[in-house]
């Protein structure tokens, strides 16, 4: 079976992909602003601060968008699969697959929570609805 | 002198096709020779170059424009590897221009002979190596329908408005032998809704093709212009907007649905025009639900309102907006960051007045469209005849 793409980490983003591998869903929070920021930057995209940390997110969200993909951009991907918007609960927001459920009944505005998809090498974060 | 006092002179596609059996250079080449060969001038005159060099040869160091302006044999003024060529190619080409940077500018872009190994996946160049995005499935076309997805979300569209936009872009491109559609359809609003989903809300008919094929344009001076051969097309103004890297943060639509608002009252403003003086719209035709939503940043209708705006004037040959005449990224051919360009050329045409049966009546403004919500930026330009 081919394997889907895996994540290449830099030295700004290993943090992220080894707390995922202990089960930990992160993302940097600014020391002077406070605010939450991911894609990982090197500076707060706020108040340009370089003085942040890596924080444990709750997790918990809600489903801002999706599309259910039935034509996979590669090899390793089963279809259907969502692909979601999430908005975590601290106020930021990223980009992942919605599992646990059948892809039609993932809903905007669905209550979720993340779960890690094991790839082998990399835990894989992904969402499921909230029960 | 101003961007107005800039004029593109010379255009030319290659063949467009689902695969090109020749390298990205070579495709590129031939573009820039037919659009020189357009503007009947000869090459010595080019001292202004917007490409980007896809080898063989040529070294790692940027810009790679500086590769085609030794293969053009010239010496330039000015150089940048505009990305992507379409809008931003002639905007920058014509500041540099109007600056006095340089007098007379190329400005190519293609893409070729990539296809062949990718069967069964989508084109290489949708899909962004990011490690937030790729490994989660998500590619250029997936981005387009998260923020359709809100959008419908928000807005109550009927699903036959938005597809009746391909299907009328479709069957006038398949009417146009450049084509790729060619003599494919003509598509009910029935058929494009049939189609298989590719990524939700979109079926395969509501999204653009990925195909390759080459494009270039040459710019010059208003002045300069008015000795050459065809009327020259001004850019009567034009706006560039940027929110983030493409197709990697979350396309949220409440953040980027309305990007473009701010290009939209630069480009008119500097115009002196508003959407009613437009004829015709070339736009960036990525999918159906962005042709609405540029039509609504363009200010031609409220927000939520493009299907419906385009279901009530007509963007058809016979309507009274009509958009890609030639058929678009829909059916004509979408070469990955040339696309637009290909949106630029029907625009010169259709104001020249040599698109044939597919000739805008009295066209005199053009309005030309690049990129959108899903990438994050969005850029447009109007032109009209000098």
């Amino acid at each position: 079976m081919t394997m889907r793409p895996l994540p290449t980490p830099s030295a700004l983003t290993q943090p992220f992909w080894d707390a995922a591998r202990d089960g930990h869903l992160v993302r940097q929070v600014c020391r002077a602003c406070g605010k939450s920021f991911f894609s990982p930057q090197v500076a707060c995209p706020g108040c340009l601060s370089e003085a942040w940390d890596w924080v444990r997110s709750s997790g918990r969200g809600e489903v801002y968008s999706r599309t259910v993909v039935h034509r996979a951009p590669s090899a390793g991907f089963e279809v259907p699969y969502v692909y979601a918007v999430i908005d975590l609960e601290e106020g930021w927001s990223m980009m992942a697959n919605v599992i646990g459920c059948d892809p039609a009944d993932v809903e905007i505005g669905m209550p979720v929570t993340v779960t890690f998809v094991d790839l082998g090498a990399f835990m894989l974060p992904a969402f499921v609805p909230a029960r | 002198m101003a961007l107005r006092d800039v004029a593109i002179v010379g255009v030319h596609a290659t063949r467009q096709a689902l695969q090109l059996d020749m390298t990205t250079t070579a495709a590129c080449l031939e573009a820039m020779r037919g659009a020189i060969e357009d503007a009947g001038i000869d090459k010595s005159e080019i001292d202004g170059v917007s490409a980007r060099w896809a080898g063989p040869g040529g070294t790692v160091l940027d810009p790679g424009s500086a590769d085609w302006v030794h293969l053009l044999g010239v010496r330039a003024g000015w150089v940048d590897d505009t990305y992507p060529a379409g809008v931003p190619g002639a905007l920058l080409a014509a500041a540099a221009i109007a600056s006095g940077l340089c007098t007379t500018a190329v400005v190519a872009g293609g893409v070729a002979g990539t296809m062949s190994s990718q069967a069964g996946a989508v084109a290489p160049w949708t899909r962004p190596a990011n490690e937030f995005v790729e490994p989660f499935g998500g590619f250029t076309l997936a981005h387009f329908a998260l923020v359709a997805a809100r959008y419908l979300h928000k807005f109550d569209v009927p699903r036959e408005q938005l597809a009746a936009i391909a299907a009328t872009i479709r069957n006038a491109g398949s009417r146009n032998p450049e084509a790729i559609m060619h003599g494919r359809g003509p598509f009910t609003v029935d058929d494009i809704l049939a189609a298989p989903v590719v990524a939700g809300p979109f079926t395969r008919l509501e999204c653009c093709l990925a195909s390759e094929g080459a494009a270039a344009m040459v710019l010059t001076t208003v002045e300069r212009a008015r000795d050459l051969r065809h009327p020259p097309i001004a850019i009567l103004g034009g706006g560039l907007e940027w929110a983030r890297q493409q197709y990697v943060e979350p396309p949220r639509y409440d953040e980027i649905g309305r990007i473009g608002e701010a290009a939209v009252r630069r480009a008119f403003g500097m115009a002196g025009m508003t959407p009613a003086d437009v004829s015709l719209a070339s736009f960036y035709d990525v999918n159906t639900f962005e042709v609405a939503r540029q039509l609504e940043v363009c200010g031609f209708c409220d927000e939520g309102e493009g299907a419906a705006f385009a279901a009530d004037v007509g963007i058809g040959l016979d309507g009274g907006l009509p958009i890609n005449p030639d058929g678009g990224g829909f059916s004509y051919s979408h070469p990955a960051w040339c696309a637009v360009t290909l949106r630029v050329i029907e625009a010169v045409r259709q104001l020249r007045g040599e698109a044939g049966d597919r000739q805008v009546p009295d066209a005199e403004v053009a309005l030309v469209t690049g990129a959108g919500a899903g990438p994050q930026y969005w850029n447009l330009m109007l032109l009209g005849r000098a």
